[in-house]
């Protein structure tokens, strides 16, 4: 009988371990819960006030606004957020800053998988990314937010890789165009024509490699840097339309026009037009050295033009810094001023969310994407409306480096996406292997794009299958 | 009391609980990571079967190939070239009469830095522009070398980061083994006349082979599960030339989400692992006599 006595005391107690441990977790919250009630008067079932009674919650933000060059796109978030939590009561977000490529393809995923995305995050869209998500039910349909807000018809064309089956699961913040900003001074110093027509472009290229500055500052340690390139002369080599055909199978990663892209690449790096090392440096060395004159161009996203403001972290090129679309190719096809333009970056909401969080994220949507802001984008950072702006707002570009920015997209006779928006995220995998194997000299230009086309082919006729 | 105590059961009630977490964050994991190598799983969608198609998909996979290839690299680098400094390091440091201490302290020092500082530590002793190794290089004309940039090279400079972060940890093993051997072994030999040289490769070696076994033992399993330094210094690359086994595994799995591939390769270097340690361990540790002083 004692002996029955001590055994069960035992299991008691060391149970009960088992259990504190287990249970201090779950009573994290009812005691919060508690001492929010509790300051408060006690709760009697005839007070009226209880309507208004401001119960606080706290919802996640994952941003990637962090850094100086991202400085004028963080004070814009700031802002919305003050205002945000300002309209919802008792609302307060935890912003959660992460560097791009970390968010978007280690973190993010990993929360996706988990089940635990954040409540409001930075979301790229296309088929690796938002539609990916979406399609496991991850993402907040945002159609019925849209309609409510009444900003269904304020975007221009641009949600449809932020959307599966007409529905709307994230929404871009702006747009981008990919070209070249060339150092004027340096240009001057040599003599140089601007970078407008081919010849220009390699006679620059070639007199800077004589005189010892890199044609054109890369960091290809993340390969989506070159990718970049690699996009533009595919869309100018093989013709806009070739991107969006790939998934399609109207268009061939290893047909001529697009191995030739490839080959154009390999021949830069072989002349040495690239950043020596590029493949140990990362996508802010490129922006450093062009920054500290050691480059003359560089193939950039038009977001960077906020770096060269006098405020900003180029500001030792302030005003000295221009920015052109890549010159018509002499053997491209198709429209020679076509020119790469996405909308990509945005945001994205969890699927799971309560009635105050969903409150806050219509708060949020609407303060975000207003005319007011998407002004502010423009104007402070340069990032090109991705709602519908009255002629007169975009009039109010004074920054030299924004109205070549929309100057280029204006004289472009047609815009093709990035691959990276289109193509499962296999195949842009395979692409960023193979680019910097073909950088290190290791595969050919055409085995590269046979690789890619392997896995093209492979997700393609997943695809059909499902 | 006394009486309870003598009943097994009540040791078993107490153990219960590291039982239940033991199983929960390690068996029941582990069971899982072999049931998800066996599918399609991409972290979002539900897991389909597929059989043995990521196994074999994995060795027929030329990146996963490179990085086992890499990972013999690193196992060779440290158990032949490593090692034999390791031991010559630790003689001479246990011969030293002065500052005894202070050697000790300093080749131990790396091994008290997480490997996240190390790896960027390193990063600007190999920068191309400023670091220190190109600089010194300059000085004797020799142009820049992108140590982590050129595939060539960046395998090479891990090599050294990584032995550079162990040796000191291993040294104090193996000093600990020679101060322990008494000292009028040595001493014997001397008066013998025995040189230095002599006493240290016929005596003291031969008395601290044990600890030289375990020291290559743990650089083996060490090389196979290095990726920490890996990802800090190269992220895997230039062009996947520095990809371990470990490290393509977290990129397969985390960054591109194949879960399941990710979790088959994740069971390939286990299994690799656990052969190499057990063929160590038949073939030569157990051949060998414990040494009795």
């Amino acid at each position: 009988m004692k002996k029955t006595c001590t055994f069960v005391l035992a299991a008691t107690l060391a149970l009960s371990a088992l259990l504190a441990g287990c249970g201090g977790g779950g009573s994290d919250p009812a005691s919060t819960g508690g001492t929010d009630t509790g300051s408060s008067p006690p709760a009697s079932s005839g007070e009226s006030g209880s309507t208004d009674k401001v119960e606080k919650f706290t919802m996640s933000l994952r941003h990637i606004q962090i850094g100086e060059p991202q400085k004028f796109r963080k004070a814009i978030l700031d802002d919305v957020v003050k205002k945000t939590e300002e309209e919802v009561p008792g609302l307060k977000f935890e912003l959660d800053g992460l560097e791009d490529s970390v968010n978007r393809f280690t973190k993010l995923p990993a929360e996706m998988a988990a089940g635990n995305p954040p409540k409001i995050m930075s979301l790229f869209g296309g088929a690796g990314d938002a539609q990916k998500y979406a399609k496991a039910g991850r993402l907040l349909d945002l159609t019925p937010i849209l309609e409510e807000l009444g900003l269904k018809d304020k975007f221009l064309n641009v949600l449809d890789p932020f959307s599966v089956d007409g529905k709307v699961y994230g929404l871009p913040i702006g747009g981008n165009a990919e070209g070249i900003f060339y150092n004027t001074d340096i240009f001057q110093q040599y003599g140089l024509n601007p970078p407008t027509t081919w010849d220009d472009l390699i006679k620059a290229a070639d007199t800077l490699k004589e005189n010892g500055i890199t044609p054109f500052a890369v960091g290809s340690k993340g390969a989506w840097v070159p990718n970049m390139t690699i996009n533009t002369f595919i869309g100018r080599l093989a013709g806009p339309e070739t991107i969006t055909g790939f998934t399609t199978g109207a268009a061939k990663w290893n047909s001529p026009d697009v191995v030739a892209a490839y080959t154009l690449y390999k021949e830069w790096v072989d002349k040495g037009y690239f950043t020596k090392g590029e493949l140990g440096k990362e996508y802010g060395d490129m922006l450093n050295d062009f920054v500290a004159g050691k480059a003359g161009m560089m193939f950039d996203g038009s977001w960077r033009s906020s770096a060269f403001k006098n405020d900003a972290v180029g500001a030792a090129v302030a005003g000295k810094v221009a920015f052109v679309s890549l010159p018509p190719l002499p053997n491209g096809k198709g429209d020679q001023t076509s020119v790469n333009a996405n909308y990509g970056e945005g945001y994205g909401f969890s699927a799971d969310l309560n009635d105050n969080e969903l409150k806050a994220v219509k708060a949020f949507i609407k303060n975000m994407y207003s005319d007011e802001m998407q002004l502010r984008g423009l104007l402070e950072d340069g990032v090109l409306p991705s709602m519908k702006l009255s002629e007169a707002s975009v009039a109010q570009v004074s920054d030299p480096l924004v109205k070549q920015v929309l100057d280029v997209l204006n004289g472009a006779g047609a815009t093709f996406p990035h691959f990276d928006s289109v193509v499962q995220s296999k195949v842009y995998t395979e692409t960023e292997t193979q680019l910097q194997k073909l950088i290190a000299g290791n595969v050919t230009p055409q085995e590269a794009a046979d690789a890619i086309q392997k896995v093209q082919d492979a997700e393609n006729a997943a695809a059909a299958a499902e | 009391m006394k009486n309870a105590l003598r009943n097994p059961y009540v040791y078993l009630m107490f153990v219960l609980p590291a039982i239940a977490l033991y199983f929960l964050f390690f068996i029941y994991p582990m069971l899982m990571s072999v049931y998800y190598g066996f599918t399609d799983w991409d972290g979002l969608s539900k897991p389909n079967f597929i059989g043995l198609d990521n196994f074999i998909a994995a060795f027929s996979d030329p990146e996963f190939r490179s990085s086992i290839l890499n990972n013999i690299y690193i196992l060779l680098f440290s158990c032949c070239v490593q090692v034999p400094i390791i031991v010559v390091l630790s003689l001479v440091i246990a011969g030293v009469r002065r500052l005894q201490g202070f050697y000790k302290t300093t080749v131990f020092m790396p091994s008290i830095l997480s490997t996240s500082v190390i790896g960027i530590l390193w990063g600007y002793i190999y920068d191309p522009d400023v670091g220190l190794l190109n600089n010194l290089l300059k000085l004797f004309g020799a142009g820049p070398i992108y140590w982590l940039a050129e595939p060539q090279w960046a395998m090479f400079a891990i090599l050294i980061t990584n032995a550079w972060q162990w040796v000191g940890f291993y040294i104090v093993l193996m000093l600990a083994a020679i101060l322990a051997i008494p000292k009028d072994i040595d001493e014997a030999a001397g008066i013998d006349g025995a040189t230095g040289v002599q006493r240290a490769w016929h005596l003291t070696v031969p008395l601290i082979k044990p600890v030289i076994n375990v020291v290559i033992m743990l650089s083996i399993a060490g090389a196979l599960r290095v990726v920490d330094i890996v990802l800090v210094m190269t992220g895997g690359g230039p062009a996947g030339a520095t990809e371990v086994m470990a490290s393509y595994m977290v990129n397969k799995a985390i960054k591109y989400g194949e879960y399941g591939y990710g979790t088959a390769l994740s069971i390939i270097i286990f299994v690799i692992a656990l052969v190499l340690t057990a063929l160590y361990q038949i073939l030569i540790a157990r051949r060998q006599e414990r040494v009795e002083y």
